[in-house]
């Protein structure tokens, strides 16, 4: 009875990993289909669908726009939210609480509200169908990402060496640049990749900001779902999830690596 | 005009009575919470603005009024409510699993976990069209087995909707559960099958009432996040199954009734935000019983 149960009991979780694991493990090996449909297990071995996708101008436009979207979303994003989590860890202040609610908020809120609301005071800014519309709309979404990661990283730091380093004679900004930063560095640069990957993988706010010139590469891949299911779709899918596999490596790195 | 009245208000605030070595404080949190005021604050504020032309509530009388709209958001509670309850049921064995499986059990079940976290929701929900479709995986499986004799319609249902919304909630469930799960006390258990209890009786007495605050947890935050699911129902599911976000999107897209499609935000939004309050109740209860930081 107690052996049956455990048995049950492991074959479920089983079932559950082979679950969430199931629908990414696909997607690659169907990238090199040779049929013009997408077929799992896939038939035969090509490198077209990537040679295509490559290739075309319609997906390397969009794949500039994603990286220098992305790009800039997550340098601001970092800069503005690392000063934010700094303020909130080292300080307290009135209205501590609500500055802090506010800035994970955008996290909580959801996406469709924050893509029309963004439509309507954005299309009267000239915001909308322009790069920089876009990355104002994405660092909104990747500021609590960086917060959260920064303080997490600051908190595990020793509190009196900044004191320490200002009791020495060390400027302010000295102390900053040499002492706080670097030891926040992980959680910073973990950060900056979460960061990176919410503005990269975002296509809620980009289906109504952007238009043909501006469009990134989520929307690529939801208008060829929408329209057309063909093995380059896979091939994007499988070259994205290449990135994020070396974002996730970064980023742990980052958060491991010891000042 | 709008810009100018908030770039006012936040210096402003600077010169209440702050305390010593605020003012740098002040600086730095200055830039964040501006931009957050302009691009975040303002578009929500502004969609309310819309929703209320001249003061008249007459978008939300025809929201509350019209049968259609009233049955799309009875649907996006209906599907969440399920999708929430399924969600919390396969992650109770799963965090089970990686809180009191051993060290082995908790790496693979962690990556396992991990790695469709880290996939976009966009690229997820394409892959589970490829599967649930009439020449899928899962259909050739269930004819293999036996099970079925002709491809069952999977995509473009409620089913597919779920399968989907399940697969992509089930971390968020899985780790507030497991920061609960890890900290509870087997020897408990033991403690209780020693007492002469049966393994199901010192279960539904003991570890499932000492795991309830991260069930409250996780099904508060797979709920509301289940709430505002735009991309997967539009990919898996079918006109007549429509959720909230696809409405309102609608309203936008396509009907150019900013004014209706704002009332409907606002209402998600206010829906969200109750059930964004209930997970911080939540967590506080768990918190003041001392057992986790919960959350993810």
């Amino acid at each position: 009875m107690d052996r049956l149960r455990r048995m049950l009991f492991w074959v479920i979780v089983g079932v559950t990993a082979l679950f969430l694991l199931l629908p990414t493990l696909i997607i690659v090996p169907m990238s090199f289909t040779t049929t013009t449909t997408l077929e799992f297990p896939p038939v035969g071995f090509t490198l077209d669908w990537y040679g295509k996708v490559i290739g075309a101008a319609d997906w390397q436009s969009a794949l500039i726009n994603s990286l220098v979207v992305a790009v800039a979303a997550a340098a601001l994003a970092t800069v503005v939210g690392t000063a934010a989590a700094l303020a909130l860890h080292a300080h307290r202040f009135p209205g501590k609480t609500v500055v802090m609610g506010l800035l994970l908020s955008p996290m909580v809120t959801p996406v469709i509200v924050l893509a029309v609301g963004m439509y309507m005071v954005f299309s009267g800014w000239g915001l909308v169908a322009t790069r920089l519309g876009l990355v104002l709309a994405h660092t909104v979404l990747a500021i609590p990402f960086v917060v959260v990661s920064v303080l997490a990283s600051a908190g595990m730091v020793n509190p009196s060496l900044a004191p320490a380093s200002l009791g020495l004679g060390a400027s302010r900004w000295f102390t900053f640049r040499r002492v706080t930063l670097p030891l926040i560095m992980p959680g910073v640069l973990s950060g900056a990749v979460f960061a990176f990957i919410t503005s990269w993988d975002e296509v809620v706010i980009a289906l109504f900001l952007a238009d043909a010139q501006t469009r990134t590469v989520p929307i690529m891949i939801w208008n060829q779902v929408r329209t057309n299911l063909d093995p380059a779709t896979a091939a994007v899918a499988a070259i994205l999830i290449l990135l994020s596999a070396l974002g996730v490596l970064l980023s742990y790195k980052f958060r491991d690596a010891r000042p | 005009m709008n810009v100018s009245a908030q770039d006012g208000g936040a210096p402003a605030s600077a010169r209440a009575p702050w305390p010593f070595r605020v003012p740098s404080a002040f600086w730095l949190i200055a830039p964040a919470v501006l931009f957050l005021v302009l691009f975040f604050v303002f578009p929500l504020l502004k969609l309310v603005a819309i929703s209320l032309p001249d003061g008249s509530v007459e978008y939300y009388e025809q929201i509350f009024t019209t049968p259609v709209f009233l049955r799309v958001i009875g649907e996006t509670f209906r599907v969440s409510l399920i999708v929430t309850v399924v969600t919390v049921a396969v992650a109770y064995p799963y965090a089970y699993a990686m809180a009191h499986g051993g060290r082995a059990a908790l790496l693979i079940l962690t990556v396992a976990l991990l790695i469709p976290f880290w996939v976009s929701l966009l690229l997820r929900s394409f892959s589970w069209i490829v599967l649930l479709q009439n020449s899928g995986l899962i259909n050739d499986f269930l004819i293999a087995t036996g099970l079925i004799e002709k491809p069952v319609r999977l995509i473009r249902t409620p089913f597919g909707v779920m399968i989907g919304m399940v697969h992509i909630l089930l971390p968020y469930a899985v780790l507030p559960l497991y920061t609960v799960m890890k900290k509870i006390d087997l020897r408990l258990m033991e403690a209780s099958s020693i007492c002469g209890a049966s393994w199901f009786k010192g279960f539904m007495r003991i570890y499932f009432p000492l795991s309830m605050p991260g069930v409250a947890a996780s099904a508060i935050l797979a709920f509301t996040l289940a709430l505002g699911f735009y991309i997967t129902p539009a990919l898996l599911g079918s006109p007549r199954d429509m959720m909230i976000a696809q409405m309102i999107a609608g309203q936008f897209n396509e009907q150019l009734n900013f004014g209706l499609g704002a009332a409907l935000a606002v209402v998600l939004m206010v829906l969200t935000a109750i059930a964004v309050g209930l997970f911080g109740a939540a967590r506080a209860v768990l918190q003041s019983r001392g057992r986790s930081k919960g959350g993810v």
